[in-house]
């Protein structure tokens, strides 16, 4: 998940730990660090987190006071944004909404709405001389005045507030129900204040809980059947939450994945995913492991190259779904399915890639129910056929839509005008389109009886009737014969089951049929 | 959100609203048309009486725009949403019930025929309210997946709330009316709410929104002014809309349904298509769609500014479209995986129109369309895709925004990525025949509780029972065609007679190989160092026999097995004849003594020359050409009994014969394998040969 640092600058926090409270821990002679040193202390360890763990993430820097200012876009550069960190200024008053806006806003045009992201809010625990201004905005947003508040963020993102603060400072003691109240908006997140003093020590304590509970990476098993590899998931899958029509989804990812059989790529129709995740094959120590590029084919006995010569089930996977150009199909959760499958960012390079669903059995209808998809060879006869140019799928719909029922709809102008005209254009070339005739006049007949209009019967009569008349010498017997039989028809409509349609009078000039 | 409101909705339609809605259908046009299209002057001069045009009561107007929002709705939520029907005259009729399979268009066409035409019983005569309770009633019955819910024993089961919405047609007459309408809906609703909760097979309803749609006639003057109508009470809201004659009545409609299913309109812009009179042109053309508002989420909710630009209103409507612009599409774009953050099924708008139909046949003969939506920066960016499966239609949304997976590390960079010889081919052989399949309904009551896809699971791990991914980890997957049928046959769950004969005789065959002292593809091949070739038959004899112990899925397979171990004198065999056993039991113990003999004896050998017959030369070259070119089946002697026996003697004169000096023949010969016939054939041909040139001379 991308990843927004939005660190405080304001003046409050050039201050430096409060020596009312010094804590007992601490006895090494060093000057009293400031807070922004123990801020940017504790952005370094979780950016050594990234370096070490989510070398795929993508993390940013925004610094705000009255003002925000981006200081590293996103980026996967760490070290970067480390030294960004180093040359930040000091500035005026603490802005939280302004620096929310800013995250928001470059979260928005980086990443548009469809990403999750968090948000490490790193502050002193002083909500500032903005307080009162914060909490004006925030009542605003309540009784939905004003739509100009960040919060809730308009794309899925967890919000963490980092305080630099002493916990029984008096000020962290009055701002922090404002904090509570951002992450009640935002719905997601956590507040984090160091155990005992404010010191270095339980900064990196502090820290270190906000790696563990929202930055850790996924580590599981991918199995097929008595097969199997440690993997990771990059970016790490999120729990799944949502309203559904009749039920509260929650499930979660898990540690194990397993394959269940295998879908042709055609077949699967390009599904909608909830989110999508590399697969990485862990080392056998847990490790992810990224080989320098084989650019050059001298890689052979290169330092620390061990971990490329294991096998790994992961590879012969990818292997042979890109081979057979097929997907595997997974369970990732309970009742929770996703599909594995060989995907290329660009010719070179092609990798694993994990689509998980919305959790459930009937959320592709192309596909049917999932767990009604069974070992296609315990079929009596085997649906892909025996050369394999056939396929069950896609599963066809029962009931033809609209679209493909040449349905009739009246509600436009021009509907029944353009309706009445195939008639006639067809009665026109009678006899020769007798049968077309007959299926628009019933078409028309059946659709005026249902819309209980049965005016309209009557004016086709009259239509048809003088056409009678207006056929030309050379007209073919049959025609008048047979419009006749139709404009007596449509007027004798009560008289007979409605449900009846016309048919074609029989006569001694049509004969064949 | 849960418990949509809009699952269930009852339409109540006034069936006397027989006065005109004043829309008229001209029908003298029809003919007219004619005698000024046509080339031919009329024969003779008529003086054609003019025809009445025809006109559409109140009552044919709501029904054409109801049966318009109902084929919305069941295009786009197809046995999710539901909608019932209760015309009342001096009677109550219900169409439908909450039944799936009666929630169609052809179904409902047929009840408003049943039904007929608007009955003309004069002001006053209709019971609204018995149309009304006939409609919370209805509403009180769940429809199928609630009361699937309802009774699925879960924490939830209890939570089902009952939600619906009643849209009452007819003509109100004074704002008292329609306050009386509304305070008689609500007792009721309190009334049939407490009849509900004192049955088992009913649901209290928990909200009921009432919309009355007050359907005027043409030329009289609505007295109802227009003013919001607060909810009455928690469990009931109330909205009432005037509408003047019969051509308001569609779009307020289409307006409702957009808001009571949260649809929102896409319009298709710059559609080529050939022009009905000159075919040789063509021109482009708009059509407007209709889908949930949420397939719009991934480009409208974010900067308002960005996307501003995007929405226009079409004409004659009062909501927004999206405009997309139509990309030729690929046509090979169906083959590929394109990502997808949701897919939505869609109706055209205007259902019948030509464009319309065009693009609707164009995507149900299987073609995908892509949307291309302007930036305001002026670039462009594919958002959208129309696509068929199955019959609907559905527009996909595609990821318009930065990846996070953007510059990803090759598969090649990680774990395992360094590995050449992954058994990839096979593993695609394991995934083509553990494909799946939809399962037909009477399959899925046979089995005891285990889903077809649990099936599937149970075969991939019979099918990876004994699986080494790469060549270097195998000897037995390197015979390639030799080991077949055997590895192909024992997993499945039964074998046949036949088949446990075919895999015996692979098993014979390889025994006969050893005997005959043929090499095998070596799993070293490719690092030079070739095995001894006793050590490639033993290892393909361990691995053979872990392979048929990990494979007893049968009977029929064990006895593969015994065969297996009858042959490495593992298991007694009782069914041989007595000589013959001990002939076999003293045969394979002197051929063990050989073995070692030889191995010893060969070590020293190679040690010596090492030039002459490396392993190394027999095993390269053959082990590429025995996964291609599977060699004949060895003869397995003249009477079953005496096969092995045969062999063995061919065992031990082969190996005692590389003890000795090599016969000149045999060096020469391939493999060891004395092809007296070849040369014997040479020979003939070559005198055969020799004579004819002999007598040609």
């Amino acid at each position: 998940m991308p990843t927004v640092i939005l660190l405080d600058v304001s003046l409050s926090m050039s201050r430096g730990v409060d020596i009312a409270s010094p804590s007992p821990e601490d006895d090494d002679v060093e000057p009293l660090p400031l807070r922004r040193d123990l801020a940017v202390h504790g952005c370094n360890i979780l950016l050594d987190h990234f370096i070490q763990h989510c070398k795929l993430e993508f993390a940013s820097l925004i610094v705000f006071s009255s003002v925000y200012k981006v200081l590293m876009p996103f980026t996967r550069d760490f070290e970067a944004i480390k030294n960004a960190l180093n040359l930040v200024d000091e500035c005026d008053k603490t802005n939280i909404e302004v620096g929310l806006m800013g995250a928001a806003q470059h979260i928005l045009e980086e990443w548009g709405n469809g990403t999750p992201c968090q948000i490490v809010l790193v502050t002193d625990g002083n909500a500032g001389a903005g307080q009162h201004t914060l909490q004006k905005a925030m009542m605003s947003t309540h009784s939905r005045v004003s739509s100009q508040f960040p919060l809730p963020f308009p794309f899925p993102a967890k919000l963490s507030i980092v305080c630099i603060a002493n916990p029984n400072e008096a000020s962290l003691q009055t701002s922090n129900p404002l904090y509570q109240r951002l992450i009640e908006l935002n719905g997601e997140g956590d507040i984090h204040i160091p155990e005992g003093g404010l010191t270095k020590k339980t900064v990196s304590r502090m820290f270190e809980q906000l790696i563990k509970t929202n930055f850790s990476s996924y580590s599981g098993t991918l199995h097929c059947g008595k097969l199997s590899a440690p993997i990771t998931l990059s970016p790490p899958p999120q729990p799944y939450c949502r309203h559904h029509d009749f039920e509260i989804v929650r499930v979660s990812v898990d540690s194990a994945i397993h394959v269940l059989g295998f879908l042709n790529t055609g077949d699967v129709s390009s599904p909608p995913a909830f989110s999508r995740h590399l697969v990485l094959p862990l080392s056998a120590k847990g490790d992810m492991v990224m080989l320098p590029k084989t650019d050059a084919g001298s890689d052979d006995e290169g330092g620390g190259n061990d971990e490329g010569k294991v096998p790994s089930f992961c590879v012969l996977l990818h292997g042979g779904l890109k081979r057979e150009n097929m997907v595997a199909l997974c369970q990732v959760g309970e009742n929770w399915y996703g599909i594995l499958y060989s995907w290329a960012d660009n010719k070179k390079k092609s990798n694993l890639m994990l689509s998980m669903f919305v959790p459930g059995t009937e959320i592709i209808p192309w596909l049917g129910k999932l767990s009604n998809l069974g070992p296609a060879s315990k079929l009596s006869v085997n649906p892909y056929g025996s050369v394999q140019s056939t396929s069950p799928f896609p599963i066809k719909v029962t009931e033809k839509k609209s679209y493909g029922l040449n349905c009739v709809v009246w509600v436009r102008q021009g509907g029944l005008q353009s309706d009445i005209q195939k008639i006639l254009r067809h009665a026109r070339k009678l006899p020769d389109k007798t049968q077309s005739f007959y299926k628009e006049l019933n078409r028309v007949r059946r659709a005026a009886l249902s819309y209980g209009f049965g005016e309209l019967l009557e004016g086709l009569a009259n239509v048809l009737e003088r056409e009678c008349t207006l056929l030309p010498s050379s007209a073919h017997p049959d025609a008048a014969i047979q419009l006749q039989h139709a404009y007596e028809a449509l007027r004798n409509h009560d008289k007979k089951d409605i449900r009846q349609n016309i048919t074609p009078l029989k006569t001694t000039f049509s004969g064949n049929d | 959100m849960a418990f949509p409101t809009s699952h269930k909705t009852v339409f109540v339609m006034d069936h006397t609203l027989s006065s005109s809605s004043g829309v008229k259908l001209e029908m003298d046009t029809f003919s007219k048309s004619r005698s000024s299209s046509s080339s031919q002057p009329v024969s003779q001069p008529m003086n054609l009486i003019p025809l009445l045009p025809v006109s559409k009561s109140l009552w044919t107007c709501a029904v054409e725009a109801i049966t318009e929002y109902c084929r919305i709705v069941w295009d786009i939520f197809p046995g999710s949403r539901l909608i019932r029907f209760i015309a009342v005259d001096k009677s109550c009729h219900k169409l439908l019930s909450w039944n799936i399979e009666e929630q169609s268009l052809t179904n409902l066409m047929t009840s408003f025929m049943m039904l007929g035409p608007a009955k003309n019983l004069g002001s006053g005569k209709v019971d609204l309210m018995k149309g009304l309770k006939a409609g919370i009633e209805a509403l009180t019955e769940p429809s199928a997946i609630q009361h699937e819910k309802r009774t699925s024993l879960t924490e939830n089961a209890t939570k089902v709330l009952n939600k619906g919405r009643i849209i009452l047609v007819t003509k109100m007459d004074s704002e008292d009316d329609v306050k009386v309408l509304k305070e008689k809906f609500h007792d009721i609703l309190l009334h049939m709410n407490k009849t509900a909760a004192a049955t088992d097979n009913l649901m209290a309803i928990n909200h009921c929104d009432l919309v009355i749609l007050n359907l005027w006639p043409d030329g009289q003057v609505c007295p109802l002014p227009r003013r919001p109508w607060p909810d009455v009470s928690t469990i009931m809201s109330c909205e009432l809309t005037n509408i003047q004659g019969g051509t308001s009545l569609a779009p307020k409609l289409c307006n409702l349904v957009l808001k009571h299913y949260d649809l929102a309109s896409t319009t298709v812009t710059g559609i080529p298509m050939k022009e009905e009179q000159n075919a040789s042109s063509s021109a482009n053309y708009d059509v407007e769609l209709f889908h949930p508002a949420a397939a719009h989420a991934a480009i409208l909710k974010g900067i308002p500014a960005e996307t501003a630009h995007l929405k226009t209103y079409r004409e004659g409507t009062d909501y927004e479209t999206v405009t997309l612009k139509w990309c030729t599409p690929r046509s090979n774009a169906s083959m590929e995986l394109q990502h997808c953050s949701s897919a939505y099924r869609i109706t055209s708008v205007d259902v019948n129109s030509r464009p319309s139909s065009c693009l609707t046949n164009f995507l149900l003969n299987g073609r995908w369309v892509m949307l291309e939506m302007p930036r305001k920066s002026g670039s462009k960016v594919i958002s959208h895709m129309l696509a068929c499966h199955g019959g609907d239609i559905y527009i996909h949304t595609m990821y318009t925004a930065r990846s996070i997976l953007e510059d990803p590390p090759s598969i090649s960079e990680g774990c395992g990525g360094r590995v050449t010889d992954y058994r990839i081919p096979d593993f695609g052989e394991l995934i083509k025949a553990n494909r799946l399949a939809p399962f037909p309904d009477i399959l899925l009551e046979g089995e005891e509780n285990v889903t077809p896809l649990e099936q599937s699971r149970e075969q991939l791990v019979r099918h990876t029972k004994y699986w080494p991914i790469t060549l270097s980890s195998t000897s037995l997957f390197n015979l390639g065609a030799q080991i077949e049928p055997l590895t192909t046959l024992m997993l499945k769950e039964t074998l046949t007679e036949e088949e446990v004969v075919e895999c015996k005789q692979v098993i014979l065959m390889l025994v006969s190989m050893e005997v005959r002292g043929e090499p095998l593809p070596s799993p070293m091949a490719q690092r030079g160092k070739g095995m001894k070739r006793e050590d490639q038959y033993r290892a393909l004899w361990v691995e053979l026999e872990q392979y048929l112990q990990l494979h007893l899925h049968s009977p029929a397979h064990e006895k593969v097995l015994e065969c297996f171990m009858e042959c490495h004198n593992k298991v007694a065999t009782p069914e041989y004849k007595n000589d013959d056993k001990v002939d076999i039991d003293q045969a394979l113990k002197e051929l063990d003594e050989y073995n070692y003999m030889t191995e010893r004896e060969k070590a020293e050998f190679n040690a010596g020359s090492g030039s002459k017959h490396t392993p190394t030369d027999l095993s390269t070259p053959e082990g590429k050409r025995k996964r291609t070119i599977p060699p004949p089946l060895a003869p397995m002697g003249r009477s079953g009994g005496v096969s092995l026996l045969t062999l063995w003697e061919n065992k031990v004169s082969s190996e005692q014969s590389r003890r000795c000096l090599e016969f000149q023949g045999r060096m020469k010969a391939e493999d060891n394998v004395t092809k007296l016939y070849v040369n014997l054939k040479q020979k003939e041909k070559e005198k055969e040969e020799g004579s004819r040139k002999s007598s040609k001379v």
